[in-house]
């Protein structure tokens, strides 16, 4: 390595003094949640840290975690990959192929044992060897466990990676399963949402850039500063919630007025994401405000849940498509004739019963 | 046991006495089931309109609540259910041998496995006479085990589970059961499940209220005014 | 038509694999076969990955299908979608309001636009730029190139072009190379100047900064990108323009105040960078005319962006089947006739059981994932060395029309659309192709020019403009109608599944960027029976067919000098001149009523 150039060098040619970098921290300290004092923190990591290699691997996928992360306006793409980290191996940006984009791999283990940062979009499936996923000539489950072997960290990007996602929805027919399912030493990160929000992709590789450590997770492995609230929670549709305002269908007057999207199945009450928040493209719009409910697509299985249009979801547990509403009137509707029936037997056998008995008393 | 004993000794002692009377619900039991009466019915009707809400008001949303108080009640109701609940395991512990009945099966006694086929029969109008039974008769205590204790307990974990995601991450209510959702899979999972047991616990007041209105009816002692004054009547002194 | 099929290739030569083909979507591997001249004679293109994204959509509800079959690709992210609510549409017999067919147009030609920049600048450019070169450039050379070639592109000054060789200049120093590493920068294959490679590498970066604004139409309409969202019987983006409630609505006066800015600066970028960048690298290769292939005999397009919705008649660019070069005869195209668009399995991993030769109509489809290496494989079955071209090799079908293989994409589109007289698009191609003779001193005729790579990357520009421009009047058409009074965007008589009837078939189409799509639908009981899609990439990356017809890639490769055959610049040059799509053309699903095979985990 000729001269490794840190984030701050590449600041400072842009003409940025460093009085300016520090209130690019200070924002940056903000953006991601952290007051203040965190910003000379974020200063320092910039003008002293070199790139991090990166090596973005593409199991079954549709490529829209990689659109996505090119979409990132805070920091802007070209400023991560060219000078935040160093992307050494992405098959759908890379200039090299076949043996040269190979061999750039085995350069970037080899080198930065240990160090480098292992980004994963989609997943590998089990069924066929693998073979319904081929790189190389080899499963895709052959390089991804070879690249994972010397990871510094792993993030999974997006819910291909850390659920399973489309390709794994009922009845997944090439058993594709998310990496934690074959990765099990080393620390994931779950970056889910199909995709994930692009300043979310960055927001979590340049905390871990700059504060030199993975960002807290949730129980599932979620980083809390994303994860950590429902779209519902901030949604500025709750206000409509509370009050009791609802589209009740499509393009009515609450639709274009913008009540919530409760009764039309948003998934915003159950899904957990900031896109209520950060919101997408540079903060444009989300779903919601586009007036189509979420539709959960940073949840675990969110594809086997039902329609993306019920409220009630289904229940396939007992081998019927039911939601519970239909189920419980229908077992309530059986107990209730059940005891009604009970109840008329009951009466019968009481006459009956008693008549008996005047009977008998009068015999006696 | 030792009062069964007592009443047939005491049979034998007041001959004239037609009818025994034995004192089974305490006080705060009895306050605890109309408590938890109360809230089943609020939490089984805010539940059902807070998955299936009611038509849309009009007026501008910062005038109106609805929901907002829907679920408000729905809240308070769950946290008056579960502290009641609390209360009662304590009263398990503190009051009278029928306190614990609810919770204490005696599942490895097979006289008690007998009579829960007895009480099947009369149910099913295969045996002519009930027997007497202070406290719950066998069956009744295996379906308040089953229906009420287990229902209660999951819809309390599951309840707060959700009530700790609106609590946001860190709350007492999803360190105590956030769990619970991964567990189930997503949030979408645990409120079908949520859901569901509102339905398991309608069945349960169904049947509940049925037998307990024909057992006062047809039984040999004395149900609804029990969980009222506390004092179970006997009809009849005839044993057992 | 006769050396397009495999009888007449030869694969004695020696054999270059290329695993993965990358800057592509999804997994791909190629090998070809060249000569003692490093010319390529024989040509292998295989589909690696395969979801089966339709054997999990039965049984879902079709208004649901749009999100699963969406995620098919996020590269071309929506157009999936906008065919299946067509689909569904089709089979239940719902029109839409005419704003909800402006907004989906709107939404459909964003992705264009957004999809031929990226192609062209991230995963293209670099088969013809070095930006290693780009370093000896000569920045106020740079800058009278930028002037000369694009006069009203304002970042054209010297200081800039050298803040960017600073930056890229600092970049390569500093030894991590990043995605550049392993290039073949002193391949030379390689041709422009330093200036012209500076100027590429700077708009690599604005294209980059430029792409993420166009797609927020999307946003507005669709609430994210990549995967907006569509719905059955409209747009679910209420229009709010004066009423209470407006500034919270979906569309009102200031999201579409936002979208003309985001349409206007696609059409500025496209007129100043876009088409002047690839007029400036085609003159620069002007003798690199290679990579005709099918595009010369064989086109096919189901024809886009229809004016008067529901008129077929009124495409902006038109349906219509060319065969054997006859560029005087447009077949018309019927995706509903069992006869014309047929799917063949012989030389891919599936099984249609006793009779291989055969091919099916989507709406009869039959998928069994059928994964067998030939005999002639080197290697083993979880290390494929060298694929056996003669048994199956993919896991993309052969679709065929009429038995024909066809190219399809934004060149077949042009095609059709200039033999059938579009006059937008002849005086584009006229246009250009006089720019290009004037500028290389060259006197190339239209079916010279066009059937090549450099044309198949000229005619994505092309419509690129026509779609940015197209836009602007769909833009205007909207306003218009609001104003005339209609805000509907949602037809909802049909939503309810209890107003369907019990069976319905139907057909969505569209013209993705990368060529003609197919959804095929089957609805029974309100639920998916069956779900075929036919892709763009399945058409141009097919393999063989029974008969030894060679798909559009492959047949695109053929004939092509390589300068190096370990650095298989010129392979990624065409390919990449198609914008393959692996994700998308790899899934299909089970045939009617019939579950799909258990795959055994061995």
């Amino acid at each position: 390595m000729a001269q490794i150039e840190t984030f701050y060098d590449v600041m400072r040619r842009q003409g940025i003094t460093r009085r300016s970098l520090l209130k690019y921290s200070s924002l940056t300290a903000a953006a991601l949640g952290l007051g203040p004092s965190f910003a000379p923190q974020i200063a320092h990591a910039m003008e002293t840290k070199p790139r991090t290699p990166v090596v973005w691997l593409h199991g079954l996928e549709c490529t829209c975690c990689s659109e996505s992360f090119i979409r990132s306006a805070h920091p802007l793409v070209k400023d991560v990959v060219l000078s935040m980290i160093s992307l050494d191996y992405d098959d759908t940006l890379m200039a090299a192929a076949g043996h040269q984009a190979e061999a750039a791999l085995e350069q970037t283990l080899e080198k930065y044992k240990g160090e480098y940062i292992l980004a994963v979009e989609g997943n590998p499936p089990l069924n066929e060897d693998g073979m319904f996923c081929i790189v190389g000539g080899k499963p895709f489950l052959d390089q991804l466990k070879h690249a994972a072997k010397d990871a510094k960290a792993v993030i999974a990007w997006g819910s291909c990676a850390s659920w399973g996602c489309v390709q794994a929805a009922r009845p997944n027919p090439t058993q594709a399963v998310p990496i934690h399912k074959v990765i099990t030493d080393k620390p994931i990160i779950k970056v889910p949402g199909c995709p994930p929000i692009a300043e979310v992709m960055t927001g979590v590789i340049t905390y871990m850039l700059t504060f030199g450590k993975i960002p807290e997770l949730d129980r599932q492995g979620r980083p809390k500063m994303f994860y950590g609230q429902r779209i519902h929670d901030k949604c500025y549709r709750r206000p409509h919630f509370d009050a009791g305002q609802f589209v009740e269908h499509w393009d009515d007057d609450n639709a274009r007025r913008g009540y919530c999207l409760y009764k039309v199945g948003c998934k915003g009450p159950t899904t957990y994401n900031a896109c209520s928040t950060v919101r997408w493209n540079e903060g444009t719009s989300f779903p919601i405000q586009a007036g189509h409910g979420c539709i959960g697509c940073s949840e675990d299985g969110f594809w086997d849940k039902g329609s993306f249009y019920d409220r009630l979801t289904n229940i396939k547990q007992f081998g019927i498509e039911q939601n519970a509403d239909e189920i419980g009137t229908a077992v309530a509707g059986g107990v209730g004739a059940a005891i009604a029936a009970h109840a008329a037997v009951s009466a019968i056998k009481r006459v009956a019963s008693s008549s008996h008995k005047d009977q008998g008393e009068q015999e006696s | 046991m030792a009062l069964e004993k007592q009443l047939e000794l005491g049979d034998r002692e007041e001959k004239v006495r037609k009818q025994t009377a034995v004192y089974v619900y305490e006080a705060p039991l009895r306050l605890w089931h109309w408590v938890t009466v109360f809230c089943i019915l609020t939490l089984g009707i805010t539940g059902y309109f807070i998955g299936s809400p009611l038509p849309s008001v009009p007026g501008e949303a910062s005038d109106n609540f609805l929901m907002g108080y829907i679920r408000f009640a729905h809240f308070s109701a769950g946290y008056i259910l579960a502290v009641a609940f609390i209360g009662r395991i304590y009263w398990a512990f503190v009051g009278n041998h029928h306190s614990r009945e609810l919770f204490i099966v005696p599942v490895w006694r097979a006289k008690w496995w007998s009579e829960v086929w007895h009480e099947v029969r009369w149910y099913l109008f295969m045996a002519k006479t009930p027997k007497k039974y202070i406290g719950h008769n066998p069956l009744g205590q295996l379906s308040m085990f089953c229906f009420f204790v287990i229902g209660n307990t999951f819809m309390i974990v599951t309840g707060f589970a959700l009530y700790g995601e609106g609590l946001s991450a860190g709350s007492w209510a999803d360190q105590v059961f956030g769990w619970v959702i991964p567990l189930f899979g997503q949030s979408q999972d645990v409120h079908t499940w949520h859901h569901l047991g509102m339905w398991y616990i309608v069945i349960f007041v169904m049947t509940h209220v049925y037998v307990a209105v024909r057992e006062d009816i047809m039984s040999r002692q004395s149900l609804i005014s029990t969980m009222i004054g506390g004092w179970r009547m006997f009809k009849d002194d005839k044993p057992d | 038509m006769s050396d397009l099929n495999a009888a007449n290739l030869d694969n004695s030569g020696r054999r270059i694999v290329v695993d993965p083909v990358t800057r592509i979507e999804g997994h791909m591997r190629c090998e070809v076969n060249v000569d003692e001249n490093n010319i390529i004679r024989n040509a292998v293109s295989t589909g690696t990955m395969w979801r089966g994204l339709e054997v999990i959509l039965k049984g879902r509800d079709p208004r649901d299908a749009w999100a699963f079959v969406e995620r098919i690709c996020g590269v071309c992210t929506g157009t999936h979608a906008l065919t299946s609510v067509r689909a569904v549409e089709d089979a239940l017999g719902i029109q839409i309001p005419y704003n909800a067919h402006l907004i989906r147009h709107l939404m459909d030609k964003t992705l264009q636009v957004h999809d031929h920049i990226v192609h062209f600048y991230h995963l293209h450019a670099l088969d013809w730029v070095n930006p290693v070169n780009a370093l000896k450039a000569d920045p106020k050379a740079t800058s009278e190139l930028q002037q000369m070639v694009s006069p009203h592109h304002p970042k054209s000054s010297p200081g800039y072009f050298r803040d960017v060789q600073t930056r890229l200049k600092k970049f390569v120093e500093s030894g991590q190379l990043g995605l550049f590493s392993n290039g073949y920068w002193d391949n030379p294959a390689y041709k422009l100047p330093p200036a012209a490679d500076l100027m590429a590498v700077a708009h690599y970066l604005e294209a980059l900064d430029l792409q993420k604004d166009i797609v927020k139409i999307h946003t507005i309409f669709g609430g994210k990108n990549p995967h907006p969202n569509y719905m059955v019987g409209g747009v679910a983006c209420a229009i709010n323009l004066d009423d209470v409630g407006a500034a919270g609505a979906p569309v009102n006066m200031t999201s579409l105040n936002f979208v003309l800015e985001r349409i206007q600066e696609a059409r500025e970028f496209t007129r100043n960078v876009y088409l002047p960048d690839v007029l400036a690298v085609a003159g620069i290769y002007k003798d690199w005319l290679h990579g005709g292939g099918l595009a010369g005999q064989n086109v096919l397009s189901y024809g886009t962006y229809t004016q008067v919705p529901y008129d077929k008649s009124t495409d902006l660019l038109p349906a219509g089947a060319i065969v054997n070069g006859n560029w005087d005869e447009v077949h018309p195209v019927d995706v509903r006739d069992p006869e014309q668009i047929q799917e063949f399995v012989s030389h891919s991993w599936y099984s249609y059981g006793a009779d291989e030769s055969k091919g099916l109509h989507p709406w009869e489809g039959v998928t069994e994932p059928h994964f067998e290496l030939g005999p002639k494989t080197k290697g083993t079955k979880t290390n494929i060395q060298e694929l056996d071209e003669s048994a199956k090799y993919s896991w993309i079908k052969a679709p065929r029309w009429r038995g024909h293989a066809m190219e399809v994409g934004p060149l077949a589109r042009y095609i059709i659309a200039y033999v059938s007289g579009k006059e937008y698009v002849q005086e584009q191609v006229d246009r250009s192709l006089s720019a290009f003779n004037q500028s290389t001193g060259l006197d190339l005729g239209l079916k010279q020019f066009l059937p090549s790579t450099l044309g198949r990357t000229l005619a994505r520009a092309l419509e690129c403009e026509l779609c940015a421009d197209s836009m602007l009047d769909d833009w205007h058409a909207l306003v218009n109608n609001i104003k005339a009074g209609d805000s509907s965007t949602a037809n909802v008589e049909k939503w309810d599944p209890s107003s369907w009837p019990k069976e319905a078939q139907g057909v969505g189409i569209n013209e993705a960027p990368r060529g003609a799509l197919g959804h095929w639908i089957k609805i029974k009981d309100g639920k998916i029976d069956n779900y075929q899609a036919i892709v763009p990439t399945t058409w141009n990356g097919s393999p063989r067919d029974h008969n030894g017809n060679i798909g559009a890639f492959e047949a695109a490769l053929l004939n092509t000098p390589m300068e190096r055959p370990d650095e298989p610049v010129e392979i990624l040059r065409t390919l990449h001149s198609f914008d393959p799509c692996l994700a998308c053309s790899t899934h299909v699903m089970s045939p009617d009523g019939q579950e799909l095979t258990k795959v055994k985990i061995r």
